[in-house]
């Protein structure tokens, strides 16, 4: 079930909550009594190892996977998500700009019947948000992991979301890029108050930004301040994981 | 029908258009041609994109096995309607029903269906007709103008009038919707109706396109003109009217070919979108992309 609902939000109330929830596919139990908050103004961490639900998650959060159990938004306004995916699943030699992209999510006028010319300035400044702007003529298919990252998330910000859901934000991205967008993550959230939602295994990255962290593998294995997961053996034990938590 | 074949004959006779087209099959060719190739132009952008290149193959080999069941039916041979259109969408819809629901990968479920459908619409015609008619065969297979009806065109011409008309009005939903599931649902889509319309509206343009280009040649007439549009633009604008041009003239000009030459219509129709492409590759270096568009259109 899901449910939202418009009320104030107060710091550190909540604006997700997920209780008991579970997903079965084919008969196997993807998702098992999955309970956790995510709070307004917060970046909140979900990790876990490959398979152990994430996606799954994401699915059931935006409504496009059956469960069991309870989602409720606690919105105040639009009750916009902003999605930013890991990758988008089309040929990458097709020939879509960064400006046709953006263009299909803001006209119900077939792209190619429309004029190019009055939507240029529009598109420049939902990619300034991101300083992304440059990019509006290059194909989408040619971007790096990070001048991608961008895009998308640019796109996620508009119109401005209640909640930005980031899907495996460092993956495809080199050091350089990841560390770029993380400064990003973090000035949204500082700057604009945006609640954030990370979903990933990059788990030095998460820890870095995060405001809590939960960590999923079918169940929730932990859910907590991302402070009780910097000794490397908790991980390890968690998730059968050999990581370094090193946070830098 | 008549007036316009004696309007168009009558251009013929007056030196217009070649003297091929006094004949009436060649009008309703050139007609066709005109119905189909920028509908099909402009389809081939979509599946280009979303990889659907071997989805369009599998429609046009279950076409065989439509023709074989709309003749068990009792539907005349020139005019397997029902046969053909039931038995391809079931078989598209189901194949994307099952895609939605499994584990497994598009292009197995894709591989599974492809040959078996073939396969057992040869045996069930061969079954249906107590014989095996070789030329009911190679008309399916690689479409016959002589065997084009009005009722056909009339066919195609309302089937394509529906699906443009549809395929205009979600254009920019079905390439989101096919980009990802749950952005698109971030942008208050539903994907998988998206995804279930787009592969109705390919089907139902496939087969209405099979008696003229055949059911083993439609999947170059989809995707070659937009693989040849790729070669020489900049953006998806572009893509989609450059794909719509190559794809027109490829049908028209393969249509006239054919009025000349003893061999299937498809064939040559083929055979000019192909010479397209490797055209549009000699431009490349000129006019392609290097990873920027420069400019507007």
């Amino acid at each position: 079930m899901m449910t939202q609902q418009n009320k104030n939000s107060p710091a550190e109330a909540n604006l997700l909550e997920i209780r008991d929830l579970s997903v079965t596919l084919g008969g196997n139990t993807i998702l098992d009594q999955v309970n956790m908050e995510v709070k307004h103004g917060h970046i909140h961490a979900l990790i876990g190892p490959n398979g152990a639900g994430k996606t799954t998650l994401i699915r059931s959060i935006m409504g496009g996977m059956p469960h069991k159990g309870t989602i409720r938004f606690l919105f105040s306004d639009t009750g916009r998500i902003g999605y930013v995916p890991q990758l988008l699943e089309f040929d990458h030699s097709v020939p879509i700009t960064v400006f046709d992209f953006i263009s299909l999510m803001l006209q119900r006028v077939p792209l190619f019947l429309s004029r190019r010319r009055n939507k240029r300035e529009r598109i420049k400044k939902i990619l300034g948000a991101t300083h992304c702007q440059h990019l509006i003529d290059r194909l989408i298919g040619g971007l790096s992991g990070g001048e991608f990252r961008r895009v998308l998330l640019a796109q996620a910000l508009s119109p401005a979301p209640e909640l930005l859901l980031l899907d495996e934000p460092a993956s495809n991205v080199d050091e350089h890029g990841a560390r770029q967008f993380e400064k990003m993550i973090v000035q949204l959230k500082e700057d604009h108050g945006h609640s954030i939602l990370m979903v990933g295994h990059d788990i030095q990255m998460m820890l870095r930004v995060a405001d809590r962290v939960t960590a999923i593998n079918r169940t929730v294995t932990f859910d907590g301040s991302p402070d009780e997961l910097k000794d490397p053996g908790r991980i390890a034990s968690l998730f059968g994981l050999n990581v370094s938590t090193d946070v830098r | 029908m008549e007036c316009i074949y004696e309007i168009i004959s009558g251009w013929a006779v007056a030196g217009y258009l070649p003297a091929i087209f006094e004949h009436t099959f060649m009008i309703r060719g050139l007609l066709a041609a005109l119905i189909i190739g920028p509908l099909l132009g402009a389809m081939g952008t979509v599946v280009v994109t979303k990889k659907m290149s071997f989805f369009t193959q599998t429609i046009g080999n279950a076409a065989m096995s439509g023709v074989a069941i709309g003749l068990l039916f009792g539907e005349p041979i020139e005019g397997t309607y029902a046969g053909l259109y039931g038995f391809c969408l079931i078989v598209a819809l189901l194949m994307t029903f099952v895609k939605n629901r499994s584990r497994l990968a598009n292009d197995t479920i894709i591989g599974v269906v492809l040959a078996q459908v073939l396969g057992i619409g040869i045996i069930l015609m061969i079954v249906v007709t107590s014989q095996f008619n070789i030329h009911q065969v190679e008309a399916i297979l690689f479409g016959s103008l002589i065997t084009l009806t009005d009722m056909d065109l009339i066919t195609l011409a309302i089937a394509s009038v529906v699906v443009g008309m549809i395929f205009i009005c979600s254009f920019n939903r079905i390439m989101l919707g096919g980009f990802n599931p749950i952005l698109a649902k971030s942008r208050g889509l539903n994907p998988v109706f998206l995804e279930y319309v787009f592969v109705m509206l390919m089907t139902i343009v496939v087969v209405a396109s099979l008696k003229m280009i055949g059911s083993l040649l439609v999947l170059v007439l989809v995707v070659v003109p937009a693989a040849g549009a790729q070669n020489i633009v900049r953006n998806l604008r572009q893509f989609v009217w450059v794909s719509v041009l190559f794809s027109t003239v490829s049908t028209t000009v393969g249509l006239l070919l054919s009025g000349f030459l003893p061999v299937p219509s498809g064939a040559v129709i083929v055979l000019v979108s192909s010479i397209l492409f490797y055209g549009s590759l000699l431009l490349k270096p000129v006019l392609g992309r290097a990873g920027v568009s420069q400019g507007e259109i």
